[in-house]
């Protein structure tokens, strides 16, 4: 039922461009008051050294090809040799990190304040929008959408009959939380707090960094085979040296 | 590493900074931001906008980061007093900062009061145990005092946390090769290698090392890294075309001539070598040449 609602400009400079522009300033805000609040981290040394760790796993890895078997033999020895090769992990002390992480007083209250920084203006200006821009139809989105998703976008229009095209102000909330992202990263630069969704991410994926890629490490190393492209590389030379010459 | 245009451009503004061209304060932030060490003109340039009161204020917060990099400029050409001066205006201004006292700790250092220092830094790195730079500098002072021991032990346990640090690597690999211990180098220049491994110095200290420890697989494999780097610049490196020469008469000594030997690369690496020479320096090209053919007789 595709009728062609007219809607009043009013509702564009009322609501659309403040909706937008209180956001904006509510995550520079965010970002000043996340700035002030940081402490500075303490870098723990066993965490320090686990990601060297993996770097230089990693290193030996992606060049194994470079050094001599012997020395490669000799290095994936030292690293994976199970009583004390370094990227060895007892399976004992694998769920560490994560204990460690709500006992640590410093690191829960790093995460609450981060969470509350987050959560806080979040939830007020979602409370704000229900509140002031609710019961009527803000916006169209230029594409079709099925009926499944009139709940989520059209929360205040309470007739069936209306487009799901037309949506409430809550959805233009939503649009706004999630493209803004990328005006911040403009205007404040790369680092900014108001990465919320990637900071969601992070959280799923954050005690477990040490432990499960030493593991992943060492999977890795007594996977790879060494190919010494030494030799190779001597031909070539040959063939350079050819060139030069000629 | 330096790229190729940063070089260009610090090679300009160098040459418009010496000749009174302004442009100072560009100089000065590519010159921090590289990490490079030219302390005589960070010096004269830096104290120039410093005693200019007008041009201090335009610079802003950044005034504080000039006054650091002219301190250890001034550290760095032996000028005590204008490091000191610098120091107390940093000091006044931030009371309890780690980096002021680091700083602090490095004029200890270039006074040549060298227990105090390493009490300093000591004292600082209680605060704060994973503090790279403060680490290297104890590392530093201990070989400026000919402590090679000391800094051997220093940057290993440095080096023991932090892995990736293919400077400190590099470091290890010099001392070890002063002291002539030669499988440590070995193993260092093996990780440096690891981690960089397109980068000709490497290939080519490697082959050094590894030429000096001798015996005939080591000299094998010297002259395969003498090959990868010739490989990676191109033909163009004397010392890896000199190094294959070599390797290969050596190996032949060893052998006694009994293998069947590629000697082909080394006649290439030798006619390379007398192009260069005839190019850049033709009055040692009979030296060359008879250097050469000694070589190839034994």
């Amino acid at each position: 039922m595709a009728e062609d609602l007219m809607l009043d400009t009013a509702i564009r400079d009322w609501v659309l461009i403040p909706l937008s522009i209180v956001m904006v300033l509510i995550g520079v805000l965010r970002y000043f008051v996340s700035k002030l609040m940081r402490t500075s981290q303490l870098p723990d040394s066993k965490i320090i050294k686990e990601g060297q760790l993996i770097i230089r796993a990693r290193n030996l890895r992606a060049a194994a090809n470079f050094i001599p078997p012997k020395a490669f033999r000799a290095r994936k020895v030292y690293y994976t040799n199970e009583e004390n090769g370094l990227l060895y992990v007892p399976k004992g002390q694998g769920q560490n990190p994560q204990a460690q992480m709500f006992s640590d007083p410093n690191m829960a209250m790093d995460m609450m304040k981060k969470n509350l920084s987050m959560i806080v203006p979040q939830t007020l200006t979602f409370a704000w929008v229900n509140f002031f821009f609710s019961g009527f139809v803000a916006a169209k989105i230029p594409f079709p959408l099925t009926q499944r998703f009139r709940s989520m976008l059209q929360n205040g229009i309470d007739l069936s009959t209306v487009d799901v095209s037309y949506v409430s102000g809550r959805s233009w909330y939503f649009l706004n939380l999630f493209g803004l992202r990328g005006l911040f990263s403009l205007i404040l630069g790369e680092e900014n707090a108001t990465d919320d969704t990637q900071r969601m991410m992070q959280m799923s994926g954050f005690g477990f960094d040490p432990s499960k890629s030493l593991g992943a490490e060492k999977d890795g190393l007594d996977i790879v085979q060494h190919d010494w492209v030494l030799p190779k590389f001597e031909q070539r030379a040959e063939a350079v040296l050819r060139k030069r010459l000629s | 590493m330096v790229s190729k245009t940063e070089e260009s451009q610090l090679q300009q503004l160098e040459n418009q900074v010496e000749n009174r061209g302004g442009g100072a304060w560009e100089y000065l932030s590519l010159v921090r931001k590289l990490k490079l060490r030219r302390s005589d003109k960070v010096l004269k340039h830096g104290l120039t906008i410093l005693n200019d009161p007008k041009k201090r204020s335009a610079l802003g917060p950044d005034e504080w980061t000039l006054y650091e990099q002219v301190a250890i400029a001034a550290l760095d050409c032996q000028c005590l007093e204008v490091a000191k001066d610098c120091i107390k205006v940093l000091q006044k201004k931030f009371p309890d900062s780690k980096r002021v006292g680091r700083l602090e700790a490095m004029l200890l250092e270039a006074k040549g009061s060298w227990a105090e220092a390493e009490k300093a830094y000591s004292s600082l790195l209680e605060d704060n145990p994973l503090d790279q730079v403060i680490s290297m500098r104890r590392v530093a002072m201990a070989k400026a005092r000919g402590d090679i021991l000391g800094a051997i032990e220093w940057l290993n346990k440095y080096l023991e946390i932090f892995m990736a640090d293919h400077d400190a690597w590099r470091e290890l690999a010099e001392i070890y090769v002063s002291l002539q211990m030669y499988k440590q180098a070995a193993f260092c220049y093996e990780e440096l290698i690891l981690s960089q491994p397109m980068i000709p110095l490497y290939h080519l200290a490697y082959a050094d090392v590894i030429y000096t420890i001798g015996g005939l697989e080591n000299l094998q494999t010297a002259k395969k890294y003498y090959a990868s780097t010739i490989e990676l610049t191109g033909g163009k490196n004397t010392r890896a075309l000199f190094g294959i020469c070599l390797c290969t008469s050596a190996i032949a000594q060893l052998t006694k001539g009994r293998n069947n030997e590629d000697k082909e690369i080394s006649g290439l690496a030798a006619a390379a070598l007398e192009k260069d020479y005839k190019q850049s320096s033709p009055s040692k090209l009979s030296l060359l040449s008879s250097t050469l053919r000694s070589l190839k007789i034994q």
